[in-house]
């Protein structure tokens, strides 16, 4: 109990630092005012989370409150951040909203996907082809396109599932990885072949935001903010969606259906439908994530959508911790700063930053951390964060 | 009879035959491991990768084909019993998910080593038959002295693991090992060195495999050579059954021509998708493979 106390303090003055800070060190009176409502609001969300019997009676409020003021803290970082940084959290939130995906399939149902970064290639074609075709569309409509796409390669893809366990599945799934390259070449004239797609118009910065800032700052640093922005709001409302799926009586069933699938049959439980509707929540939600990667980077390749992407999302899941809702948060922050941290490490240790083994760091980190944590601490950085918790609160 | 011989449909089903016999050994080496330890290992081909880069690298200046084979299939073994001893053995009993994983991150270490150690850029092995097609009368067969040797090394290497497997002691040992290891181990069968072996056996074959890919199609040898190989090689063993090596062997060579023939009458783009969808018909007409004699699981 004290330490729960201890810990929502810290985060509190942490924002009340975070708020004054960017209050001050902010260009123009406007921005100003609008981050000082966003830190009153957080503060506002926390002091509803310190009351004990919000926590105890009506968790829906609680898990809105959490949300409200991890995106708080978000937001007012990136409106502080240079621009290169805001391109990597809005690059990771949308990450963290796939790993939510995956985290749910395997945590929740027990299957395992190889194929959620050609998911995600689903919907980051999908936002091209349809912005190539339809350059007014509203953002909220492609996104919700790209999502519904995302569905409905997961269902044709969830119906074989339903009878394939384990190491099956998985075989299955890398397959798809392994042909996604090939239905994107066969596709050429929509998807534009090897070279990928350019969006006709970036996505810009709406006028009220511009307005907060002065005059003489660049676009391209205004619409950073504004990507970062969208991104984390969308992984934000993805987060709190999941977060409520995995409390319902449907999350539930899952995981009677991962722990003893016979047992979730006994009780009523269809295991078929169970596995499919899992496998296409994690599937809208990769495509989801690909969607803002392709708004993000204003273009889509299809070399960005192989097999390795795919086994990223896996490993950043297993690291961060499987079918918990922070271990998909921890993963996202590490693939949004893991390049940047290999940088670090390159200079700090003389490596030739061309050279083969810088340009093969990221991979050789990611794939010793992936079998280590497999191997010693399978519930990852969050399993081991809560058992340390576990154990300082006795 | 000329004319048949070098027709298209023979074409093809040469063709796919040399390409199936590859699918065959990539699948054999799999159920291999599927059997003993029931585990699919997903960084087979990497393993094989490996293996070849260790042959043919190292001993570059030497050059001699057969002493760089031998080494490759050395440091195959040797590689595929430092995994099962390292790594695989703290996976026995885990969730099912959990040597997934592990191997697939183990995918990740070894093609990001090979890749830091000896770079992306593709590699030419030497040959050591000729790669051009035999004629006859001026057209010709699809079929080469190299790819003859391909398919001969192929059939080699299976009626050794066959012989070992059926007629030698290890070899009974290592079938009673993957069938029942509570009795094999009041038998006197040391259950963990032939799970070992079995591990050891497979890589080897995988070291085989990567080497004929590697010297035989147009990419050579790069880190990622053998991914759209394995790809296939788990197509071939899901369809045949993980459990049945006769399996693997058939759906590897009914796969290679088949997909020939689709290669050529349809488009080489079309390939990885009828193998797509073949996998999905397959598994959800018969989940445990067409070869598997009885459905099986344990609750």
């Amino acid at each position: 109990m004290r330490q729960r106390v201890l810990v929502s303090s810290v985060v509190g003055v942490a924002l009340v630092i975070a708020a004054l800070d960017a209050t001050f060190g902010v260009p123009t009176t406007r921005l100003r005012v609008a981050l000082a409502l966003l830190g009153a609001l957080g503060v506002a969300a926390l002091g509803g989370l310190s009351v004990a019997r919000t926590r105890r009676d009506h968790p829906l409020v609680t898990r809105v409150l959490v949300t409200v003021v991890v995106v708080v803290i978000a937001l007012v970082a990136t409106a502080r951040l240079s621009s290169n940084v805001d391109t990597d959290v809005a690059i990771g939130a949308a990450m963290t909203i796939v790993l939510l995906g995956l985290s749910f399939l395997t945590g929740s149902s027990g299957q395992i996907s190889l194929g959620n970064g050609a998911f995600m290639g689903v919907g980051a074609f999908t936002v091209a082809i349809w912005a190539n075709h339809h350059a007014t569309s509203p953002l909220i409509l492609v996104l919700v396109l790209a999502v519904a796409a995302g569905a409905a390669v997961g269902f044709l893809l969830g119906l074989p599932a339903t009878r394939l366990r384990g190491p099956y599945l998985a075989g299955m799934t890398l397959a798809f990885a392994v042909a996604f390259g090939a239905v994107l070449n066969v596709f050429g004239s929509w998807t534009g072949g090897d070279s990928g797609l350019q969006l006709p118009n970036a996505e810009n910065a709406p006028r009220w935001l511009v307005h907060l800032y002065p005059a003489s700052t660049a676009s391209l640093s205004v619409n950073s903010v504004w990507l970062a922005a969208l991104s984390v709001v969308s992984a934000g409302v993805a987060l709190l969606l999941m977060a409520n799926l995995f409390a319902s009586r449907f999350g539930r069933a899952m995981r009677l259906v991962r722990d003893n699938d016979v047992a979730a049959e006994l009780v009523g439980i269809s295991l078929p439908r169970a596995r499919v509707v899992a496998f296409v929540v994690s599937a809208a939600y990769a495509a989801l994530g690909g969607a803002l990667w392709t708004v993000v980077n204003n273009a889509v390749t299809p070399s960005t959508y192989g097999l390795a992407l795919s086994i990223t999302i896996l490993s950043l899941v297993v690291i961060g911790g499987i079918g918990t809702i922070p271990g998909a948060i921890i993963g996202g922050l590490i693939y949004a700063f893991a390049n940047s941290l290999i940088g670090w490490i390159t200079t700090h240790t003389g490596l030739n930053p061309q050279g083969n083994v810088a340009s093969q760091l990221n991979g050789i980190i990611f794939g010793v951390l992936l079998v280590a944590t497999i191997v010693f601490a399978p519930m990852g950085i969050s399993g081991a964060l809560r058992r340390l918790w576990a154990h300082r609160s006795r | 009879m000329d004319a048949f011989l070098t027709s298209r449909p023979v074409a093809d089903i040469l063709g796919g035959l040399t390409n199936g016999v590859i699918y065959s050994l990539v699948a054999l080496s799999l159920v291999l491991i599927w059997r003993s330890t029931r585990i699919l290992n997903f960084a087979q081909g990497a393993m094989a990768m490996l293996a070849a880069y260790v042959g043919f690298a190292i001993l570059a200046p030497t050059t001699n084909y057969w002493i760089s084979m031998g080494v490759a299939v050395v440091a195959g073994i040797v590689l595929g019993g430092l995994t099962e001893r390292t790594i695989v053995r703290a996976l026995y009993g885990k969730p099912e998910i959990n040597p997934v994983v592990a191997m697939v991150g183990f995918l990740l270490v070894l093609e990001s080593v090979a890749a830091a150690i000896w770079s992306t850029v593709s590699r030419s092995l030497p040959t050591p038959f000729s790669i051009v097609d035999w004629q006859l009368r001026g057209r010709p067969v699809a079929m080469s002295p190299f790819a003859l040797y391909e398919v001969v090394t192929a059939v080699v290497v299976m009626v050794v693991i066959a012989v070992v497997f059926q007629f030698t002691r290890v070899g009974l040992q290592l079938r009673a090992a993957a069938l029942n290891p509570e009795v094999s181990r009041l038998l006197g069968v040391r259950v963990h060195r032939m799970l070992t072996v079995g591990w050891m056996l497979a890589s080897g074959v995988g070291a085989i495999t990567a080497v004929l890919v590697a010297s035989n199609y147009f990419t050579g040898l790069t880190p990622t050579t053998m991914d759209g190989v394995f790809a296939f090689g788990f197509i071939a063993a899901a369809i045949g059954g993980l459990d049945s090596p006769v399996g693997a062997l058939v759906s590897g060579v009914a796969l290679g021509i088949a997909f020939q023939f689709v290669g050529d009458y349809l488009n080489s783009n079309a390939i990885i998708l009828v193998a797509l969808g073949l996998l999905i018909v397959s598994l959800m007409v018969r989940p445990n493979g067409v070869f598997t004699r009885r459905a099986q699981r344990r609750v």
